[in-house]
């Protein structure tokens, strides 16, 4: 391949036509520039270019080279060009500028002079060089300048970390927010995907690959993702991933991911609190009404019955059925008393009063109980079975313990089968690190499928025996749960009751 | 009469007494010992015309009363007329209530109002 070598055959004005030909196709403005000793400034070669770079007129053809530069070089620049070229001249380097001219049609235009430079024999120098309008490249640069400093401004400025996946190389870009976010140096950095993902929360990373997965079969518009992500410090932060891709191969096949991380810990704490408050309100709110409920059941009826009788003593003359309702009216009047005993009961629960806990022996309290029930128990001939280690403690407010232990034992005897005789078995265990006592009977049992719901529900006073403190099962789950535990039911009609009381100790 | 409140017996007596009401009555304190008891009488084939009803009672409430008695009455083609005499005025009582429909005659709300009852014994003796 020959380089720079003329045929053979071309003569001297061959050779001229042939540069001719070949300087026609070069856009650019070709020039030769000459400086003397004494610093003047000649142009002996300029392509014809140079009429359609500067938009020459006939006459400005016509006139001095230095004089029409003056003419189109913005005033600021022509005094800069000139006085690179002499430094170039100075230090014999090549000539390399840039200047802004005012043009007629096209207006402000860049232009860029690149020049090599020659050292002549009368102390002057010689350029050969080239003049291109470089505008558009430097309003392309512009641009890109104002965009990057506008992406780097959002970046710091955001509170939300942006990343930036390669699915080639699985590489991601991380913002230095994200990086922030997990509690690493403030810093972007570009690392292997597994450095995120190793991080998500085992219960969040199926879903997370999945909304991952949607969004690169195209089957979702966006990609977004609420996930736990293990900060450096190991603690898990709630995070907001979203992004889309903003790449694709000929075939359709994803090549980039960007998105963005946002911390939403804080909010998603202030939802659960909120939600944390509005349950217990709720359940204050379930309690405030079936109090409601009870005291109007309650009062309602023992004011009905006085009525009744008051209006009997009224119109009856009969006197032995007169005593009669006054007898009456005793009973009902003491109902009325015991209600409203265990109505302040259950308000005093409820009540701020925070109860105190003790470490109680629980077969003393046991054994303490039976004691006093020792009459009703023997009346019954009821069997008692006691499985509770003699050391056993249970953290709790001693005046609901006995209150407990009272109320489960008195109802096992009150709902005992009356074709067998009463069994109690009293059971202590642990389970799942809970003190369990449980209290099984081998009375008439609960149907749960119809009385389950409303069993520890204050209204329902389902099970009323002559001597029952309707209230008596609702107190005491009150009471348990007053000391953070809690209480389950296991019954079966006909063969009797299984009460498991959980202390939170 | 099925209550375990004594004191509805006892008034349910007097006004009975006191408004000359002259008929055979008899009183239970919960659903099983009524239940036991109509069963009997039916086999004797001398069974009641009504029942007054509560539903908040031990051993057998009144809806397991009912669930039985719903039984006997289609067994039997009964036609006794039970009325609830219950304080409840619970919305959750009074749905279940109508699920008795073909049982129960009518829901009286405690305390029991004499002139009414007494307006009910005149018809069901008419």
């Amino acid at each position: 391949m020959p380089l720079d070598i003329f045929p053979n055959s071309l003569q001297q004005v061959d050779k001229i036509n042939f540069f001719n030909k070949l300087l026609s196709q070069i856009p650019d403005l070709i020039f030769q520039m000459t400086v003397s000793e004494d610093g003047k400034v000649k142009f002996p070669f300029l392509s014809e270019s140079v009429i359609n770079h500067f938009e020459l007129t006939e006459s400005e053809i016509n006139l001095d080279t230095i004089e029409v530069m003056k003419n189109k070089i913005v005033p600021e620049d022509f005094q800069k060009l000139l006085d690179s070229i002499v430094l170039s001249k100075k230090n014999k380097q090549d000539w390399i500028f840039e200047f802004r001219c005012n043009l007629p049609v096209k207006g402000l235009r860049w232009f860029r002079v690149r020049a090599t430079i020659e050292e002549d024999t009368n102390k002057g120098a010689v350029f050969y060089g080239r003049v291109n309008d470089n505008t558009e490249s430097r309003i392309q640069a512009q641009k890109l300048k104002i965009s990057e400093e506008r992406y780097q401004f959002a970046l710091e400025a955001s509170s939300e970390g942006i990343w930036d996946l390669d699915l080639n190389t699985k590489k991601v870009f991380f913002s230095s927010q994200s990086m922030k976010m997990l509690h690493f140096e403030e810093k972007d950095a570009v690392l292997d995907i597994a450095a995120w993902d190793d991080r998500i929360h085992p219960d969040d990373r199926e879903k997370y690959e999945k909304d991952i997965l949607l969004h690169l079969e195209n089957k979702t518009p966006f990609y977004k993702n609420l996930q736990r992500v293990l900060t450096a410090d190991n603690q898990y932060k709630w995070v907001l991933s979203r992004g889309k891709i903003i790449d694709r191969d000929e075939d359709g096949t994803p090549l980039r991911l960007i998105g963005t991380h946002t911390d939403i810990s804080k909010q998603i704490e202030k939802e659960q609190e909120l939600k944390r408050t509005l349950e217990i309100f709720s359940e204050q709110n379930k309690k405030l009404l079936n109090f409601a409920h009870i005291v109007s059941h309650n009062l309602r009826s023992h004011a009905g019955n006085f009525k009744m009788l008051l209006d009997i003593i009224e119109t009856e003359e009969d006197l032995e059925i007169k005593e009669e309702t006054l007898k009456y009216l005793r009973i009902n009047s003491n109902d009325l008393s015991e209600t409203i005993e265990n109505l302040k009961e259950l308000v005093d629960i409820h009540s701020d009063l925070k109860p105190t806990k003790e470490h109680l022996n629980l077969k003393d309290y046991l054994k303490k109980m039976l004691n006093l029930l020792s009459e009703e128990f023997n009346k019954h001939k009821v069997e008692v079975k006691i499985a509770i280690p003699k050391d056993t403690t249970v953290y709790f407010n001693p005046a609901y313990l006995e209150s407990i232990l009272l109320n489960f034992s008195t109802n096992a005897v009150k709902y005992s089968h009356p074709d067998k005789t009463p069994i109690i078995h009293y059971d202590f265990y642990y389970e799942d690190g809970y003190k369990i006592l449980s209290i099984a009977d081998n009375g008439l049992g609960i149907d749960l499928e119809k009385h389950g719901d409303s069993l520890f529900g204050m209204y329902k006073t389902f099970h009323r025996h002559p001597n029952s403190r309707g209230l008596g099962l609702f107190m005491s789950k009150n009471q348990i749960e007053a000391m953070g535990g809690r209480i389950t039911v296991e019954s079966k009609v006909n063969l009797g009751t299984i009460f498991k009381i959980y202390f939170n100790d | 009469m099925v209550d375990d409140d004594k004191i509805y017996h006892f008034i349910l007596k007097n006004i009975l007494n006191k408004n000359d009401i002259a008929i055979d009555s008899s009183f239970f304190e919960n659903g099983q010992d009524a239940l036991e008891i109509l069963k009997e009488e039916i086999s004797s084939n001398n069974f009641p015309d009504m029942i007054l009803l509560d539903i908040n009672m031990p051993i057998m409430d009144g809806w397991q009363f009912l669930e039985e008695f719903r039984k006997l009455k289609s067994d039997h083609n009964l036609t006794i007329q039970v009325y609830l005499v219950t304080s409840s005025n619970d919305v959750v009582d009074l749905q279940r209530a109508s699920s008795f429909e073909n049982e129960i005659s009518d829901y009286f709300l405690k305390p029991i109002n004499e002139v009414e009852i007494c307006k009910l014994f005149a018809t069901e003796l008419e």
